[in-house]
């Protein structure tokens, strides 16, 4: 959505993943928070901090070639990473609640509750975002700005104001899908960075700009992955995963769908 | 006749050369041993890679994020002709610097048809799917080759001012290409492809042989150079090779020094690795942390980097 | 006079998705003529113009240089073989100098040395009147005079044909007598041109041949005078009333 809307690359996505993870992880462990609980809060806390973002640094980039916005969401990627080690530790966290261990065993398939919660609560997200940004006027404005963003501005768009919405959403939504993962997965400060690299995957694999086409490509490359991991080995999964990668960008740039943004 | 050259005439570059070679390569001579020995190898070095990523993308303006795959295959390349085919040091490099050229060629001809962005992706793909091959190969295949996770171990390695030397020789052919490639037909093709590629190619540049020319060129120094730090280094492992942080290096020197600049990778790598020595040495994080900061700031402040503002004010081109 | 085909066009077609931009478009070239090429908004000049130097290829139909086809060669290729133009929406390239951009083009379009390519750019700077500015970065010069290092780097390319697109837009008309003056002097230097205007009086004064395209497909060929008659030719610009 993002680099839809503005040809922005955020690097430092995943980071805001293990941010909202890690918040979720505080809240747990200090207040007594139950993790789901805690999602609204991630929302609103990584909002703010991609408004900020936003507003102080990309915003300047908005003309740059798109590379810039890869370098400069890298520094944030650094700077955050860095920071959180230094400050968390490189030790391995997790949020064990209650019901972690609780499973639901459904015609031989064991589904642990929590996983359930999490994919039931994120498909509501994706589902919230769909209709936002297919139904309402915000919406549609952020859809207008993608699509042309001269017209949008002639239109009475304020094009700053939907970057920088657009960008504190989309980073609001990644910080609370750190916390939704915070139950399934460790924590630790690097975690970002697979998350980042997944991410970009999936919407490369789904077409950049192009968001049903993310919900797709998350599915490809989740069910690629889990196929190569258990019959290979977890290393020549993440191999073969780079390798479609490239394979995609050389063959198909625009995705699978053949509707993302090849500049 | 005033002819519209690049700033730095030739013989004032050649000048420099000489001279900083001279008084570089005399250094040992007076006493220069140890630890700052090794520092300034360790300066010689990163100026050489970061050159390298400059040649290329400082002037092309197609951003490489995967230079570390050809350093990894260089330092693999230069320990198995080592270990397993008793060649000596000097022809592995050589021939692990053609093993480059050829893997590099394979990558960057379908990727440089991308766009900038594309390539970016692409390049850095290529490379952590290279280091997982190296990391995995073994244990796929059943054999005791790359040593997978363990590594490799290189013969004994000459005194320091071995690589002191090598190394010192290396920096100074990176300069030195650039500076010639500068001035030259193939300088100006480069340049004309981060202004405006579309332009150039209808002015008649062949624009994807040029940056595959470009690539190739960089990525087999940097190859060499990775062949160089493995004898150095003795041992070396994938996680250490291959590591992202090298290219990030690369990047971060040039673009703070300024891309597309004779002098930029030689200021920005000269800085950057001695702070790294400063502060690298109690925390690594401190380091990545201000290696952060550094490019945020100088992209949002400084993007042409410090050459390249010195040469914007004056006046001329890059 | 015996004159060579230089460029022909054999029933290009060029589609963007269902859109054909040029259709079944026929047409030839011969040296030393200026030919001018008119039509109506989204009529598909420019396309034409990318398709014959490279930038699109050919959904059908065939674009032959001296006899040879060109169709699917790169821009840089059909540019070092004799084929060069002018852009729209001009690109230049910014961080170097006017001089500099010139020499691009001298450089590899005409292939030369880079003694000689210095020598003919500096030629080439005075014929576009840019020698002043030589040393000055070309993002820097003023937008009129864009128009100008366009012009300067498709002459030091040193191509036969140069096509030659809206370059007396927004010019005054003392600009565009300059212009005009400009284009007589290259052709007597033996190059050929084609030229997409909208300055009317400009095309159909200097063009010797006119022809008119509407939705990309020729409506009207021949002298300035006959097409500024033909009635589909007024009815594609101002519509049936004035036909």
């Amino acid at each position: 959505m993002a680099f839809g809307v503005m040809g922005v690359v955020n690097l430092s996505h995943g980071d805001f993943v293990m941010l909202g993870a890690f918040l979720t992880y505080w809240l747990f462990t200090l207040a007594g928070f139950d993790p789901f609980l805690t999602l609204p809060f991630s929302l609103i806390a990584l909002f703010f901090l991609g408004f900020f973002l936003q507003r102080l640094a990309i915003n300047r980039l908005v003309g740059a070639p798109p590379i810039m916005s890869y370098l400069l969401t890298f520094g944030f990627h650094l700077v955050l990473t860095n920071l959180a080690l230094r400050v968390w530790t490189a030790d391995y966290r997790t949020v064990k609640t209650s019901y972690s261990g609780l499973n639901l065993n459904l015609l031989g398939v064991v589904l642990p509750y929590s996983r359930l919660a999490t994919f039931a609560l994120a498909m509501v997200v994706i589902l919230g975002l769909y209709l936002f940004i297919y139904r309402t006027e915000m919406g549609r404005a952020i859809r207008a700005t993608a699509q042309d963003r001269e017209m949008a501005r002639l239109m009475g768009v304020k094009i700053f104001r939907i970057y920088t919405f657009t960008f504190a959403l989309a980073t609001g939504i990644t910080g609370l899908a750190g916390s939704l993962i915070s139950t399934t997965f460790v924590l630790y400060p690097q975690m970002g960075l697979p998350f980042t690299i997944t991410a970009f995957c999936v919407v490369v694999l789904g077409g950049m700009g192009y968001i049903p086409g993310t919900l797709w490509g998350g599915m490809v490359l989740g069910v690629f992955e889990s196929l190569t991991t258990t019959y290979l080995t977890a290393g020549i999964s993440l191999a073969l995963s780079f390798f479609l990668l490239l394979l995609i960008l050389v063959i198909r740039p625009a995705g699978l769908f053949g509707k993302g943004i090849v500049e | 006749m005033t002819m519209s050259r690049h700033p730095l005439p030739s013989r004032y570059i050649l000048f420099v050369l000489l001279t900083g070679g001279i008084i570089l390569g005399t250094l040992p001579l007076f006493g220069l041993e140890g630890y700052r020995l090794r520092l300034l190898s360790l300066v010689f070095m990163w100026v050489a890679l970061a050159g390298c990523w400059n040649m290329m993308s400082g002037y092309t303006g197609y951003i490489d994020f995967g230079p570390v795959a050809y350093f990894g295959v260089g330092s693999y390349g230069t320990a198995i002709l080592m270990i397993k085919g008793g060649l000596p040091f000097f022809l592995s490099v050589f021939l692990s610097g053609w093993i480059c050229a050829g893997l590099s060629l394979a990558v960057g001809l379908p990727t440089l048809r991308l766009q900038g962005a594309y390539f970016a992706i692409a390049t850095f793909a290529a490379a952590e799917a290279m280091k997982q091959v190296i990391l995995e190969w073994d244990g796929v295949a059943g054999l005791e080759f790359f040593g997978g996770a363990h590594g490799l171990t290189l013969p004994p390695a000459p005194p320091e001012v071995f690589f002191y030397y090598v190394l010192l020789f290396f920096m100074g052919l990176i300069v030195g290409l650039t500076a010639l490639l500068e001035r030259s037909k193939f300088g100006y093709g480069l340049r004309a492809i981060r202004e405006a590629e579309q332009a150039a190619e209808l002015s008649g540049v062949p624009t994807l042989g040029i940056k595959v020319r470009a690539y190739v060129l960089a990525s087999s120094l940097i190859g060499c150079i990775g062949g160089v730090e493995a004898y150095w280094l003795t041992y070396i492992i994938p996680d250490d090779v291959f590591n992202v942080m090298r290219t990030i290096q690369m990047i971060t020197m040039t673009l703070l020094g300024g891309m597309g600049t004779v002098l930029g990778p030689v200021i920005g790598a000269s800085f950057l690795t001695l702070i790294s020595e400063y502060l690298g040495a109690k925390f690594v994080y401190d380091y990545l942390i201000f290696v952060g900061g550094v490019i945020v700031i100088v992209i949002l402040l400084l993007p042409q980097g410090i050459m390249g503002t010195v040469l914007r004010k004056k006046g001329w081109s890059r | 006079m015996e004159s060579v085909t230089l460029l022909e066009c054999r029933r290009v077609t060029k589609r963007f998705g269902a859109l054909a931009a040029v259709r079944d478009f026929s047409f030839s070239l011969r040296a030393g003529e200026i030919l001018g090429l008119i039509g109506p908004n989204g009529s598909g000049k420019t396309t034409l113009f990318n398709v014959i130097v490279g930038i699109h290829s050919p959904d059908g139909g065939e674009v032959l240089y001296r006899g040879k086809s060109i169709a699917h060669l790169p821009p840089h290729e059909i540019c070092r073989r004799g084929i060069a133009k002018t852009s729209q929406i001009i690109q230049p390239f910014s961080n170097l100098k006017v001089f500099e951009n010139v020499l691009v083009a001298a450089l590899y379009g005409r292939n030369l040395a880079m003694r000689q390519a210095q020598e003919e750019t500096e030629r080439i700077l005075m014929s576009v009147g840019l020698d002043g500015l030589r040393d000055d970065p070309a993002g820097k010069i003023p937008f009129p005079l864009r128009r100008r290092l366009e012009l300067g780097r498709a002459l030091a390319t040193g191509a036969e044909v140069l096509l030659l697109d809206e370059v007396m837009a927004g010019l005054t008309p003392a600009g565009v007598e300059e212009a005009l003056e400009i284009l007589k002097k290259i052709r007597t230097q033996g190059r050929t041109l084609i030229l997409v205007e909208h300055v009317m009086r400009a095309v159909m004064g200097i063009s010797e041949r006119i022809i008119v395209l509407n939705h990309g497909e020729k409506i009207a060929e021949g002298a300035p005078e006959e097409v500024a008659r033909n009635p589909e030719v007024i009815n594609a610009y101002l519509g049936k009333r004035y036909a």
